[in-house]
C-alpha cells in the first residue's frame, strides 16, 4: 500500500519547487503548442485539394461544330424539350469493362457495341457500377457548348476534381425543382445534403444537413440525389474520404 | 504516457480538420409541379348538376397554368369516395401516382347559391396547406372555378393568378367579323359588336369594356363598348384608325391613324380627346402600339428602315426612338409583358412561317416560342405576364391557344369550332 503511494506519479510534482513547476508548465505549454501546430501543418500538407466554390472545378463542355446561324435570321429552337421524366432503372453496361482503378471513362464516350458474353449475369453488380456513368453518356449531349470550350468536351484538370464534377453533373440531370416556387424565393434558396459514397459508388447515406425552409425544394434535392445514385466508383485517393466523411452537396436553384 | 498524450494531441486537430468537401450544385431544371385534381365531390343533387361545368373550367385552368403538371385522372389509385380531410385521405396512394400536391373540391347547392370548398394538401407530408370556401350564384360555376384556380396559383407563386381576367377576340361570322368579350378561356363570351367588320379588340381597363376598330359607319373608326351596351365612338375623323392600346393606368389610349401614304401613332385621353402625335414619319407606317407597364414607353411597329420592325419610344419625349429587333424581316403585333421585361411579337421566318417570339427590352435578345406548328400569330400576355394567348392554325382552322411566356405547355382554348383571331387578354 505505502510502496504504491511512494511510486505514484503525483510525487513528481510534489517534490519540485514552485519555480520548477512553472518551468515545467511553461515547457509543457510550448511543447503542446508545437505539437498542435505540427499536427495542423501535417494535416494541411496532406489535405485533399480543396474546392474553391467560386471557381468551377471542371469545364466539361461540348462545343457544337459547324457554321453558326446567320445573325440576321430569327433564332430556331434547336433541340426538342428534354425527354419525358421517367424513372429509369440503372441500365446495365453492354460489355463488362475490365475493372479500371484509375481514370473512369470520359463523360461523352460513345457506348461500346452490344455484345453478349458468358458470365454476364455474374457481373451484374459491377455493370451497375460502371453503368452509372453510362447513364450519363447515353443522355443527349448539350450541343450548345460555350464557344471557348474544348472540342472534345473534356478538359478535366485533376482526377479528384473531375470526379466531383461528374458527381455534380450526374445529380444535376435529376435536379428537378417545381416551377411553382416564386422567383423571389428562388434567389435565396439553399439546401445542403450530406452524402456518403461507398468505395463501389453506392449511395450509403444521404441526409438533409441544412434545410432551405421550402419543403418542395428540400424534397426535390433529396429526390435528385437518390435518383442519381449509384455513382461511379470514386478514384482511389478519394475512396476513404468519401466513405468516411462523405461530401456535402450545396444546392441552389 | 507521454506517447498517449502526444498521440491524442495529434489526433484531436486532425479530427476537426477532417471536413467533408462542399460541392455546389445549381442549374435546377424547373418543371411543373405534379398535382392531382380529382373530380369535385358533389354533396347534393343540385351540386351534381353544376359539377361538370365547374370541373371543366377548374381542370383547364390548372392544366393551362404552366406551373402544374396535372396528372391523368385515369391513373388515380385512391378511392373515389375518399374523405375530404387530411386524416381521411390515404396519401400514399397519391404519392404512388407521382402526385406532390393534391387539391380537393366539395360542391353543394343551397337555394340559388353554389357553395364550394377547396383544400390543398402536400402529399409527402399530408399537410393541409390551404382551405377556402367561396359562394357564387348557382348559374356561375365557372366563376367559382376561376376563383379557386387563382387562389391555388397564388398559394404557390405568391402572385395573382390570371384566371379571373377577360379575353376579347374576333370571330368570323359569314362575311363580317364579330368582337367577343368573355372569361380568360374564351368561355361565357358575349358578342360585343356584331354585323359589319369589327377588328383588333382590346379589353378596357376595368375588364368590362372593349375598344375596337369598326367599319359600322362605312369608314373604319375606333369605338368603345361594354358587353350589352351601346358603342361610344372614340376616334372618328374619317381616317383608318387601328390598334388601340390603353395605358396601364387606363387614362390614356394610343392608336395608329392612317395619314397620306403612311400611318402615325397618337396618344389621347381615354375618351379620345386631346390627341397628340407620337411619330412623324410621313412616308412610313407606324402601328400596333403597346404600353410598357410603367406607362412611360410605347413599343410599336414601323417600316421606317424598310421592313417592319419593333421600335420603342418614350411617351414624354417621342423623339427618343430606339429600334429593338434586328433579326428577321417581318416583325409585327408586339405586346409588352405586364412584367416589363419582354415584348412578345409575331415574326415571319426564313421559311415563311409566322411564329411567336419574345424580345428582351433591355438586352434585345430574341427567343423563339413556337416552331414547326403551322402559323402562330398575335400574342397577348396575361395580366400577370406568365401566360400568352395567341392564334394558331396548326389544327386547320384558326383557333385560340395559350402557353407559358417561355413557349411551354401549349393548349388550345376550349372554344367551339370557328375562325378566331386577334385575342387580347385584359384585366
Amino acid at each position: 500500500m505505502t510502496s504504491v503511494a511512494s511510486v505514484a506519479p503525483v510525487s513528481l510534482l510534489v517534490r519540485r519547487s514552485e519555480a520548477t513547476l512553472f518551468k515545467f508548465l511553461f515547457w509543457s505549454a510550448v511543447v503542446h503548442a508545437a505539437l498542435v501546430s505540427l499536427a495542423i501543418a501535417y494535416a494541411k500538407l496532406h489535405e485533399e485539394p480543396s474546392i474553391d466554390l467560386d471557381q468551377k472545378p471542371i469545364k466539361a463542355t461540348l462545343v457544337r461544330q459547324g457554321t453558326p446561324r446567320d445573325e440576321k435570321l430569327l433564332p430556331r429552337i434547336e433541340q426538342a424539350p428534354p425527354p419525358p421524366m421517367e424513372q429509369k432503372a440503372p441500365e446495365p453496361a453492354p460489355t463488362p469493362a475490365p475493372p479500371k482503378t484509375v481514370a473512369p471513362a470520359p463523360v461523352a464516350a460513345p457506348a461500346p457495341p452490344k455484345t453478349k458474353q458468358a458470365g454476364e449475369k455474374k457481373a451484374d453488380t459491377r455493370q451497375q457500377l460502371f453503368g452509372a456513368f453510362d447513364k450519363m453518356s447515353k443522355s443527349k449531349p448539350d450541343t450548345t457548348g460555350a464557344a471557348d470550350g474544348d472540342p472534345n468536351g473534356d478538359s478535366a484538370v485533376a482526377e479528384g476534381e473531375a470526379y466531383y464534377a461528374r458527381l455534380r453533373s450526374q445529380i444535376t440531370r435529376f435536379y428537378d425543382v417545381s416551377d411553382t416556387i416564386p422567383d423571389s424565393e428562388r434567389i435565396r434558396l439553399t439546401a445542403q445534403v450530406a452524402v456518403v459514397i461507398s468505395a463501389a459508388g453506392q449511395l450509403e447515406r444521404a441526409r438533409l444537413a441544412k434545410s432551405s425552409g421550402n419543403d418542395l425544394f428540400d424534397s426535390a434535392v433529396m429526390t435528385a440525389v437518390k435518383r442519381a445514385a449509384p455513382f461511379a466508383p470514386p478514384p482511389t485517393h478519394l475512396r476513404d474520404a468519401l466513405s468516411k466523411y462523405g461530401v456535402v452537396l450545396q444546392f441552389r436553384p | 504516457m507521454i506517447r498517449i498524450l502526444t498521440l491524442s494531441l495529434l489526433l484531436c486537430p486532425l479530427a476537426a480538420l477532417a471536413q467533408a468537401p462542399v460541392i455546389e450544385i445549381s442549374g435546377a431544371n424547373f418543371r411543373p409541379l405534379p398535382i392531382a385534381v380529382p373530380l369535385p365531390q358533389a354533396l347534393n343533387d343540385g351540386a351534381r348538376t353544376v359539377s361538370p361545368e365547374f370541373d371543366d373550367a377548374f381542370f383547364f385552368d390548372c392544366s393551362a397554368a404552366g406551373i402544374f403538371q396535372v396528372l391523368d385522372r385515369k391513373s388515380y389509385l385512391a378511392d373515389a369516395r375518399e374523405g375530404f380531410t387530411a386524416s381521411t385521405i390515404t396519401f400514399s396512394r397519391w404519392a404512388d401516382v407521382g402526385a406532390e400536391a393534391l387539391v380537393k373540391v366539395q360542391l353543394s347547392v343551397d337555394g340559388r347559391e353554389l357553395r364550394g370548398e377547396m383544400r390543398l394538401f402536400t402529399v409527402s407530408s399530408g399537410k393541409e396547406e390551404l382551405r377556402l370556401v367561396h359562394v357564387v350564384p348557382l348559374d356561375q360555376p365557372r366563376k367559382l372555378a376561376h376563383f379557386f384556380a387563382d387562389a391555388l396559383y397564388k398559394q404557390f407563386t405568391r402572385e395573382p393568378g390570371p384566371f379571373q381576367s377577360h379575353l376579347a377576340f374576333v370571330r368570323r361570322a359569314g362575311k363580317g367579323k364579330d368582337v367577343y368579350l368573355g372569361d380568360w378561356d374564351g368561355k361565357r363570351a358575349a358578342p360585343v359588336a356584331q354585323g359589319s367588320i369589327n377588328l383588333l379588340p382590346v379589353v378596357g381597363p376595368q375588364g368590362d369594356s372593349v375598344a375596337f376598330t369598326s367599319y359600322r359607319s362605312g369608314k373604319p373608326a375606333l369605338y368603345l363598348q361594354k358587353a350589352g351596351g351601346a358603342a361610344t365612338p372614340l376616334v372618328t375623323n374619317g381616317a383608318m384608325v387601328t390598334g388601340a392600346s390603353f395605358s396601364p393606368d387606363g387614362r390614356r389610349i394610343a392608336y395608329s391613324m392612317a395619314q397620306g401614304e403612311g400611318a402615325q401613332l397618337f396618344v389621347a385621353d381615354a375618351g379620345g380627346g386631346n390627341p397628340q402625335p407620337l411619330t412623324d414619319t410621313p412616308y412610313f407606317i407606324n402601328s400596333s402600339p403597346t404600353w410598357s407597364p410603367d406607362g412611360r414607353r410605347i413599343a410599336f411597329v414601323s417600316n421606317r428602315a424598310g421592313t417592319p420592325q419593333i421600335y420603342v419610344l418614350t411617351v414624354a419625349n417621342p423623339k427618343d426612338v430606339r429600334r429593338l429587333t434586328f433579326q428577321g424581316n417581318y416583325n409585327q403585333t408586339p405586346d409588352w409583358s405586364p412584367r416589363g421585361d419582354l415584348i412578345a411579337f409575331t415574326a415571319r421566318d426564313e421559311r415563311n412561317a409566322f411564329d411567336l417570339f419574345t424580345v428582351n427590352v433591355e438586352s434585345g435578345k430574341v427567343t423563339r416560342l413556337t416552331q414547326d406548328q403551322g402559323n402562330n400569330q398575335e400574342p397577348s400576355f396575361s395580366p400577370n405576364g406568365r401566360l400568352i394567348v395567341f392564334n394558331s392554325n396548326r389544327t386547320g382552322a384558326s383557333m385560340l391557344w395559350v402557353m407559358t411566356a417561355e413557349g411551354q405547355n401549349q393548349k388550345m382554348l376550349p372554344l367551339e369550332k370557328g375562325d378566331y383571331s386577334t385575342p387580347d387578354w385584359g384585366p
